[in-house]
Formats: C-alpha cells, sequence, structure tokens
C-alpha cells in the first residue's frame, strides 16, 4: 500500500483581490459605489414613477380636485354615491365573478385535452395568438363579430340559421300588412275571420298594404269562393286596387297564395289547416257541424330572425322591476357577457399553456400509480390529478382577477358608445374622472379603490415568496 | 435449468394475434378529443380571419353584407383600404411613434433590469432582501396609481406630452416584473462560475457583462420580447400622456378613429390589422421565448 | 396469487425502430420470486411495464394465470406495482395513500380500515400514518410504497429498483425485509434491478437480460456456475470475471491457449473442450477472480496456472484485490490476505481447471466438451 504523506494544514488562500475590495463580504465604499450601480437606476425609476407616486395618489384622494384643498372622505362618497361609478363597481365586481372561474376552466380543459393529440403545439399556437393583439385591437376584432345585423355579425348569422330553422319565417313577414275586410288582427299575430262560418259556407279575407313586388310570383287573380258541400271554402286575396271595393274581389285583384289558413272552432282550437292556392282559394272539406271561424295563421307573418343586440345593455337578470341602488347593483348586462368572452378569446390561451406547464410537471408515475391502484380516467384526475394541479390554478386565478380590475382598453374599444354607460369599469371611470373631467381627488380615490382592491394579492404573493 | 425456457401453450389458449384491440380503442377515444379541438381552433382563428377579410372589402360591402361572403365571392377584395390609409400618413406616423416608444422602452427595461438583477443576487447589502419583497408587491399595482402624480410631474419638467416621458412611465412599471424575471434567473447560474472569476481578479462589471449577461441571454429574450408586447399593446399610458401630442402612437390613433368614425369599419379594421402584423410576427418569430416569460412570471 | 407467463413479448417504440424488448419468453411460477436484471437499456422495466399494462403490446402476449391480459386495462389485471421513485400521492396522508385503491372498490370503511392498519403493521408504518409522504424519510417511503401493494392483495407484485433511491445500508435492511415479506405473503414478485447482487441474494430465479434479449433464465447457482453466454458471465458475480482471448495450441498431449506473450496451460475439462474446438481457434478463457488462488498455496494438479504482473493491490482485510496483467490483458483476483505484493512484482496465480470457462469469441456462447452450445 502507497504511504500517503502526512496532511498539511492548506495553505491559506490569500484574498482574492478585485476592483470592489475582498467580494461581497468586502466592504468599503468600492462595494457601495457597485450596489449603487446595479441598483441605483433601477430604484430611481421604481421610487420616482411607481412608488412616490402610488403614496401621492392615495393621499391625492383625500384631496379635492385640484389637489389643494383637504376633503377628507369627499371623494370616496362622491364614489359610493354616483349612479355611473356604482354602475363601474358594480361591472368589475361581475368580471371578477364571471371571468376568472371561466378562464381557468377552459384553461384546464384545454390543458388536459392537448395533451391527447399530436399537434398540441399548432393548436396551443393558434389559441395563444390573441395574446399578442392589443386589448383595443381584440375589442375592433369582436365589434365585427358581435354585429347585430344577422347578415354582417357572424354569431348572429348563426344562430339566426338556427333560429329561422326552428321557427321558420313566414313568406309574408312584411312591415306594413295588414287586414282590411273579413279579418281582424289579433294579439298573437294571426288574423281570424270577423264572421262566424257554418258547414256550407264561404269567407273572404281581404288584406292590404302589400307591395305588388312583394306579391309571391305565381299568384293569379283571385275570383269568390265556391261553396263545398259540406265543407268550408275560401279566399285570401289582396283586396286593394284603383277605383275597386273593398271587400269585394275585384277583376284584377290578385289572391295570396301558399298562407297558412286554419280552421277554428268555436272554443278556439284548430279543426283543420290548410293552405290556399295560387288563387288564393282554400277549402276544408267535410266540416262537422258547428260553427266555425278562419285564421290566417300567425307564422305567416313572422319575421325572420332580427339578431341578438350582443353589445346592448339589456340586463339578463330581470333587474328592471327593482328601482335605485338595488337595480343599479342587481343589472347585469348584456355587453359584459358579450366582453367577457372577448377577454376569454384572448386570455384562455394563457391559462391553457400555465396549466399545462403545470400538468407537465407533474410526475408521471404517481399517475400510473392511480392506474393501478384501479383509478379510471375521471377518478384520477379528480383525486390525483386535480389536487395536485391546485396550486397553479390558483395562481392563474389570481392573476386573472388582478386583470380584470384594470380592465380598461377592451371597454373603450369593443362597447359603443350607446352601451359605454352600463359598461363602464372602475379604471375607464378613473380615466374619465381624472383626464377628462379634471377631477383628479375622484380619479385618485378611484384608483386608490383600485389598489385597494389588490392589497390582498400583494399579501398573499409577499408570503409566499417569504415562507 | 438454465435455458432459456420455451412456453409450452396448452392447446386449450387461443391462437396469438396481434394486439391491436388496445390501440384501436385509443384511437377511437382520441377522436373525439380531436374533433372537438378542431372546432375550437376554427372558432379561436375566427374573429381574427374576420378582422382581416374585412380589411380588405370595401366600407360599403361591410354595411350590407357578412365578411364570410367575401370568401366565396373573393373579386371583391382589394388593397384599396390599405393604399388609402398607408398614403394618408396618419397611421405610417402612428407606426413610428409606437416604435420611437416600444424600442427605448424595452431596450431601457431589459438593460436595467438585468443589473438590478444581479445586484440582488450576486450582490450583498443591507436591506437586500426588503427591496425584493418590495419588488415583489410592486409587480401588482396597477397602471393607475402613477398617472395621477406623475402626469403633474411630467408637467413640472415639461414632459407631458412628449414621447420621452410615455417611455420612461413604461420602463418603470415594466420593471418590477423584469426585475423578478431576472433575478429568478440568475439564482439559477452557479455561483462556482462567479467565484472563479473573483479569484481571478475580476471587477463586478467584468463578470456581470462576461458571465451573467451572456448566460441570461434566454431569460433576456423573453423579457424582452415580453415587454415589447406590452408597450406596443398599451393604450392607456400613451391616452394620458399623449391625448394632444402631435404624435400618437397605433392604439391612441385607432381609438380616436373609433370614437369618430365608429361605424368606418373599413378603416378601422385595416389600421388594426396593421397595428397587429408586427406584434403577431414577433409572437410567432419567438413563441417559445415568450411563453417562457408568461411561465416564469406565473410559475415560481 | 397466480403464474405469469410471457409469450414472444416483443415491445417496439416506433415502427421500424429496434424493439427495446426482442421475443421474449418466459414462465413465472405461482408464488415465485422472479428477478429481472440486466445492464440500463436492456429491457427489464420496458417487459415489467408491458405486464403491468402500462405500455402497449407490439406483438406476442402476456398472460396471467390462464387468462391473456394483452387488451386489459392496468386495474383488470390485479397486480400491484412498487415504483423506483414510490410514486406516492403527495397530497395524501400514508393512510389515505394506502387506502385509495381499495376505496375505489367501494369496500365498506370498516374493511378498508382492517386492510390499511394490518398492513401498516406488517411494515411498521402504524404512527406515519397521519403523515404525507413529504414529512417520511425514504426507506418510510418505500415502505409506504410496499404497504400500498400489499393491501391490494393482488395476484402478483411487481418491483421496479425499489431499492435504486436508498442509502446503502438502507438498502440492505429493506432487501432482508422484502424476502421477508415474500416468505410471509407467497405472492408472485416480478423484480427487476440493475444490481446484480440483489438478484442474487433476492430471487428464486433470474432472468438476464440484454439489448432487450433474454439471455438466459435460472436459479442464481445455475447463473453462477454454468453462465450460457459471456455476457451472462460477465455480468453475474462481482468483481467481474477476468476475460482472456486467445489462440489454441493443442499438439499431442499438451493443449495450452496462447495469448500475447503468456501462454496458459490447460488440463481436465478445459482442455477437453479446447481440444474439440481445434489447434488454432479462437477461445475466450473465463476465469472469476475469486477462484484465483496463490500458486504456492494451490493445488498442483488440476489446476491451470497463470502468471501476472502486479498493478496495484487493494487490501480489504481479510482478502486482497490484486489488479494484474497477463499478456496485454487486465486481470483481478481475490486472494487471502498476505500483504507482501509490491507494485511490478511477478506472481503465479493457480485456479482450478473445472472452474476455467470457455467461450467462442464469435457468438460468445460457451463452450462445453459436447459441444452442445446451450447448457442443458
Amino acid at each position: 500500500m502507497a504511504t500517503v504523506p502526512a496532511v498539511a494544514e492548506p495553505a491559506a488562500r490569500p484574498a482574492p483581490v478585485s476592483i470592489t475590495g475582498r467580494g461581497p463580504g468586502g466592504g468599503g465604499w468600492r462595494r457601495g459605489l457597485a450596489v449603487g450601480a446595479f441598483m441605483g437606476p433601477a430604484l430611481l425609476f421604481l421610487g420616482a414613477i411607481v412608488g412616490y407616486p402610488t403614496v401621492a395618489t392615495i393621499i391625492a384622494s383625500f384631496f379635492n380636485k385640484t389637489t389643494t384643498t383637504f376633503v377628507g372622505l369627499d371623494n370616496y362618497r362622491t364614489v359610493f354615491g354616483t349612479s355611473d361609478i356604482l354602475v363601474a363597481v358594480r361591472n368589475n365586481a361581475i368580471w371578477v365573478i364571471v371571468f376568472p372561474f371561466l378562464v381557468t376552466f377552459t384553461g384546464l380543459v384545454f390543458a388536459v385535452l392537448t395533451e391527447r393529440i399530436r399537434w398540441a403545439t399548432a393548436f396551443k399556437a393558434v389559441v395563444f395568438m390573441p395574446m399578442a393583439i392589443s386589448l383595443f385591437a381584440t375589442g375592433v376584432i369582436w365589434r365585427i363579430v358581435y354585429e347585430t345585423d344577422p347578415h354582417r355579425g357572424v354569431i348572429n348569422s348563426m344562430v339566426g340559421t338556427v333560429a329561422d330553422a326552428i321557427n321558420p319565417p313566414g313568406s309574408y313577414a312584411l312591415p306594413n300588412i295588414k287586414p282590411i275586410s273579413g279579418l281582424s288582427q289579433r294579439s298573437d299575430g294571426s288574423m281570424v275571420s270577423t264572421a262566424t262560418v257554418h258547414p256550407d259556407g264561404t269567407v273572404k279575407l281581404g288584406l292590404t298594404g302589400i307591395s305588388p313586388t312583394d306579391i309571391p310570383p305565381g299568384a293569379t287573380s283571385a275570383s269568390e269562393p265556391a261553396t263545398v258541400q259540406g265543407g268550408v271554402a275560401g279566399v285570401v286575396w289582396r283586396d286593394f286596387s284603383p277605383g275597386g271595393h273593398v271587400g269585394v274581389v275585384d277583376s284584377g285583384e290578385k289572391g295570396l297564395p301558399a298562407m297558412r289558413i286554419d280552421l277554428l272552432r268555436g272554443d278556439g282550437s284548430t279543426a283543420a289547416t290548410t293552405a290556399s292556392g295560387a288563387d288564393g282559394r282554400f277549402v276544408f272539406r267535410d266540416v262537422g257541424s258547428g260553427s266555425y271561424r278562419v285564421a290566417v295563421a300567425a307564422s305567416n307573418f313572422r319575421a325572420p330572425f332580427g339578431g341578438v343586440a350582443w353589445l346592448g345593455a339589456q340586463s339578463l337578470t330581470p333587474a328592471d322591476r327593482l328601482g335605485g341602488t338595488a337595480r343599479t347593483l342587481l343589472t347585469v348586462p348584456l355587453v359584459d357577457i358579450a366582453a367577457i368572452v372577448a377577454m376569454l378569446w384572448m386570455w384562455g390561451g394563457f391559462a391553457m399553456v400555465v396549466i399545462g406547464a403545470g400538468l407537465a410537471a407533474l410526475n408521471r408515475e404517481v399517475l400510473e400509480a392511480a392506474k393501478i391502484d384501479g383509478a379510471s380516467e375521471w377518478q384520477t384526475f379528480r383525486h390525483v390529478t386535480f389536487p395536485l394541479l391546485l396550486p397553479v390554478l390558483i395562481v392563474v386565478f389570481v392573476t386573472m382577477i388582478i386583470n380584470v380590475l384594470k380592465i380598461f382598453d377592451i371597454i373603450l374599444s369593443l362597447v359603443p358608445e350607446s352601451s359605454q354607460r352600463e359598461a363602464n369599469v372602475i379604471a375607464v371611470q378613473m380615466w374619465n374622472s381624472a383626464f377628462t373631467a379634471s377631477d383628479y381627488g375622484v380619479g385618485s380615490a378611484l384608483a386608490t379603490f383600485l389598489f385597494v382592491l389588490v392589497v390582498p394579492v400583494i399579501v398573499v404573493n409577499v408570503r409566499r415568496i417569504r415562507g | 435449468m438454465s435455458a432459456v425456457a420455451t412456453p409450452a401453450p396448452s392447446p386449450a389458449l387461443p391462437q396469438r394475434r396481434a394486439p391491436g384491440r388496445a390501440r384501436l380503442r385509443r384511437v377511437l377515444r382520441s377522436t373525439p378529443v380531436n374533433v372537438v379541438l378542431v372546432v375550437v381552433a376554427v372558432l379561436w382563428l375566427t374573429p381574427t380571419v374576420g378582422l382581416l377579410v374585412t380589411s380588405f372589402r370595401p366600407g360599403q360591402d361591410y354595411l350590407s353584407s357578412g365578411w364570410w361572403q367575401a370568401l366565396v365571392h373573393p373579386a371583391t377584395l382589394n388593397l384599396d383600404n390599405y393604399r388609402h390609409i398607408l398614403s394618408g400618413g396618419n397611421i405610417v406616423d402612428a407606426l413610428v411613434t409606437t416604435v420611437l416608444i416600444t424600442v427605448p422602452a424595452t431596450l431601457l427595461v431589459v438593460l436595467v433590469a438585468s443589473l438590478a438583477g444581479y445586484g440582488l443576487v450576486f450582490l450583498r447589502w443591507p436591506g437586500r432582501d426588503w427591496v425584493f419583497l418590495v419588488l415583489v408587491a410592486l409587480m401588482v399595482v396597477p397602471l393607475q396609481m402613477g398617472l395621477i402624480p406623475v402626469s403633474l410631474l411630467y408637467k413640472h419638467l415639461g414632459l407631458f406630452g412628449t414621447i420621452p416621458g410615455v417611455v420612461l412611465y413604461h420602463t418603470a412599471f415594466g420593471l418590477p416584473f423584469a426585475i423578478f424575471l431576472m433575478r429568478n434567473f440568475y439564482t439559477g447560474i452557479p455561483r462556482d462560475l462567479l467565484e472563479a472569476a473573483r479569484i481571478d481578479g475580476a471587477s463586478e462589471w467584468t463578470m456581470f457583462r462576461r458571465i451573467v449577461l451572456p448566460l441570461g441571454m434566454p431569460a433576456l429574450a423573453s423579457l424582452a420580447i415580453f415587454q415589447f408586447l406590452w408597450v406596443w399593446n398599451d393604450l392607456l399610458v400613451s391616452l394620458v400622456f399623449l391625448a394632444s401630442a402631435p404624435h400618437q402612437p397605433l392604439t391612441v390613433t385607432i381609438f380616436s378613429q373609433l370614437r369618430q368614425f365608429g361605424l368606418n369599419i373599413d378603416v378601422i379594421s385595416t389600421a388594426s390589422f396593421i397595428s397587429m402584423i408586427i406584434p403577431l410576427i414577433v409572437f410567432f418569430a419567438f413563441q417559445r421565448y415568450f411563453v417562457r416569460g408568461v411561465l416564469a412570471g406565473a410559475v415560481k | 396469487m397466480a403464474s405469469i407467463t410471457f409469450d414472444h413479448l416483443v415491445k417496439r417504440y416506433s415502427p421500424g425502430a429496434a424493439p427495446a424488448v426482442d421475443d421474449m419468453s418466459l414462465e413465472i411460477a405461482d408464488g415465485e420470486f422472479l428477478v429481472l436484471v440486466g445492464p440500463s437499456g436492456c429491457g427489464k422495466t420496458t417487459a415489467l411495464r408491458c405486464l403491468a399494462g402500462l405500455e402497449d403490446i407490439s406483438d406476442g402476449r402476456i398472460l396471467i394465470g390462464d387468462r391473456p391480459v394483452n387488451d386489459l386495462p392496468p386495474k383488470d389485471r390485479d397486480i400491484a406495482m412498487v415504483f423506483q421513485s414510490y410514486a406516492l400521492y403527495p397530497h395524501m396522508s400514508v393512510y389515505e395513500n394506502m387506502a385509495f385503491s381499495i376505496r375505489l372498490r367501494r369496500m365498506s370503511r370498516a374493511d378498508i380500515d382492517a386492510k390499511v392498519r394490518e398492513a401498516a403493521r406488517i411494515l411498521g408504518l402504524e404512527q406515519f400514518l397521519e403523515r404525507k409522504p413529504g414529512a417520511l424519510s425514504g426507506g418510510q417511503r418505500q415502505r409506504v410504497a410496499l404497504g400500498r401493494a400489499i393491501v391490494r392483495d393482488p395476484a402478483a407484485f411487481l418491483m421496479d429498483e425499489p431499492l435504486s433511491n436508498l442509502d446503502a445500508k438502507l438498502r440492505v435492511q429493506t432487501r432482508a425485509e422484502i424476502a421477508r415479506l415474500h416468505q410471509r405473503l407467497g405472492t408472485t414478485i416480478v423484480y427487476v434491478t440493475h444490481d446484480q447482487v440483489e438478484a442474487m441474494t433476492m430471487g428464486d430465479r433470474i432472468a438476464v437480460m440484454n439489448l432487450g434479449v433474454l439471455q438466459q433464465v435460472g436459479t442464481p447457482r445455475d447463473l453462477y456456475e454454468r453462465p450460457v453466454n459471456r455476457f451472462v458471465a460477465g455480468f453475474i458475480g462481482s468483481p467481474a470475471m477476468n476475460f482472456i482471448t486467445g489462440t489454441v495450441q493443442a499438439s499431442g498431449e499438451s493443449v495450452s491457449v496462447k495469448a500475447e506473450s503468456v501462454e496458459l496451460s490447460l488440463s481436465g475439462r478445459a482442455a477437453a473442450i479446447a481440444r474439440r474446438v481445434g489447434n488454432g481457434a479462437e477461445v475466450t478463457v473465463g476465469i472469476r477472480p475469486e477462484h484465483f488462488d496463490r500458486s504456492a498455496n494451490a493445488a498442483s494438479t488440476g489446476v491451470v496456472k497463470v502468471p501476472v504482473n502486479v498493478d496495484v493491490v487493494e487490501f480489504l482485510g481479510h482478502d486482497e484485490l490484486v489488479h494484474a496483467s497477463v499478456g496485454g490483458t487486465d486481470l483481478v483476483a481475490l486472494v487471502p490476505a498476505q500483504r507482501n505484493l509490491q507494485v511490478g512484482d511477478a506472481l503465479e496465480l493457480a485456479v482450478a481447471d473445472s472452474l476455467v470457462q470457455l467461450f467462442d469469441p464469435q457468438t460468445e456462447l460457451t463452450l462445453t466438451p459436447d459441444g452442445a452450445a446451450a447448457v442443458a
């Protein structure tokens, strides 16, 4: 065995020479210079533009509009008293309640589903892409999507296709059409014969307010109805001609074909249905004895889908019945939901990517152990995957809350002038108050209010870093 | 027995067959997922496509029919809107202004944040940990908090309504997240590298320039892209500081157009798309870095 | 409790790629402790995962008992697995970890409790039941992983290198515990490891794999004394067997193998094999380090003498590990310690000729006197 030389005390290492002195432990003014050089610019920026102004804003919130006189809590009273501002608070509340859940849920679903496909990268790029666009451009994009006119707006066009399929519009959905002889208008949109009719009887149903171009092609001249034994016959026609008589089938007056005609019993129930022919005539055969009325069905006049005003201020809750503050606070304008969807389009990718990273970081073997233990896909998700993902989900959730409290750009770009009042949010209100109305006091109060709302998150974050 | 055992399958067992059933089951299970995700992807692309197509259509077309009609009649598409808007000078000026705001704001943030990150990780000084905590707190403070006092300050200093004023504001509010990002990245750099350099006699500045900065490039790239997109797309700050300025960035310009001609979707959509092109290019070219930046900020 | 059969199992990760498991056929008896051993990448873990149902099979079948389980998901195969990283549910307590699988089966709460506590008792985990895995040591976590498997009362235990993450002392301890467990429960165990010591000490039978191919299956003794090829011979036993390649010199009475500057004179069984392959043929001679002794202390006949030059001597207490060279080849010998060797010394070692193995350098198979390549 080779002998090992006796171990000597390690020679003392000479102190490393560096310009700043003996390294980080060392000292002197050189180190101070280094710290100053590295930290100085950042601290200057932060102090001057972030730190000091934050404090200044809080202080200014207790002063008047030109920040000269101390006014105590007046500004805050204004904030919570003015209806417009309350609307802003309410809307932010709606955003906070609805959006984070929606986005986190969507992100989770996407993250889980993309694990199973091969083109996950492409999918993620598509969904994530809206993050690169300004919130403002997003608003413009979605204005186009939300166009009310079903001929111009994508959503309304699709909804319209479905709606019109379920409730087909009638061929006589004309704005001016109305009964003129033998008929009276009903509130449900149908028109009913003024006189009752019995078997072997006839009716004449005259309408007007139809321009010649609106008469369907193939309509021929109308003629008096011929009685039918045991049945009811009639004619429905355009009772209008220059020099003609109302209630009489003048020559040249056209019949109204393909009209749905109902035979109503005395109690109002429908006994039979038929359609008018090219000359406007129709027949109900073999009707039982009794007295009937004849109706021109409402479906003939049903208007096609007119389009939902997604960006309108219509409330989803029946808060209109309430008054005052309760009404303000409980209204949920449709435009808020529309804006939330647009925001979801923008941030869904973020949630998906972050949660996806969290998913990928899970220990595969733990999931395999669950598989072997007998858990189905759903059970594995519920008992293992989800609890382990919870920290990531919370991060996404909280980030979204903050984003939503500060929301500004999209409200200005997406919401049309007509709905701006109902869609107001704190950040917009603050900008309006401070820079349009030049009321720095109220503006500061609003900013401070916003700040107070995010303080809990600050506390949580700081705690997390410390511990 | 030490030979490789050969099985003697009992005659009762069925002939072995290729294990296709498990694979088939997997394919069947993944098909609905694929279908759903394809539908989602199409839905996600539709709004942007809508904007793009609209920007190529004459204004009156927009008022009468949906943009998808143009896909069926491609002849109606033209570049008129773009020609009109680019020759008008307004948008080009706005584009230039946006660049003049965004690039300096990005460079400044990158520079200051990497310096400060270094200071937080590799220098030891009293109060260092407290400063870091304050930084974490500041990350959440909304832009709104500074607008009023800084407006007053700028008016004092003559910076109000100037581009440098906006650049400085963006830099300042971009710093908390930026420093956080760089600091976290720097903690991953092995101390030994710097110890070795220190023994060799390197100064702090040399160590920063030669070791930390190059090693920190990936994080810097993520930061740069993040900040670039954020500043390019900002509306609020520019609106406050440049509302009456002679040169305004794209966001403000389009905003005033929207205010004035809400119905002129042809102009607005074209301008919007122009404002989107650069961010989109940056996004697709550097997607990986952008995602990394997002993840670094969100997950520790 | 059931037997397990691998029937020509093939696993390819992508079509056209080399198979990770190549035509593996193996029968494991009910209640047997079978160890799958081999170097990294040999396919042992892949084979285990195919058995567990965590990987799809490319070709062939796997049977548990008499049922082919190819198409069954893991939960229907009635097996329990212990992972290398233990894979405990980090957010659940030890009790919940162990109860998880049987809770899914909707057993009554009393039954679940009884089973979990019983397993905890067997493994000495009673006082840890409320703790989370993060608060446990490596050895304790390992026992929880075992407990999770025991509670299932499965047809077979599958263990994937469960001791790799433990320190040396704990490993020895836990090895014995697992062996005890097997005796107590009698369940079939399929155990994967890269450590041949674990294989030798724990298995009823050992299956050696290399590059996806099953090399040999047999009792530890079979593999030690009658390895079927050079790979198995070199893999089993530590320090590894010495290999010297040379040419047979057979003339009349004497047979020897000439390797560079040294000539090893053979006798007995070794000589018979060399004579069979013929003069001029290339052979590889294999001798285990522990079979060497100093010539002076060895018998005079029936031995093969090997003259070596000493490089390094490592004193182990009772023995010495002599690193030497013969011809151009390095060699290791484990001999009783005499502490009288220096670097550069010439030393003559001897080994009983019945303990000398010969291998075909081309096919790497072990050679036998009667020419059969695979040893019966």
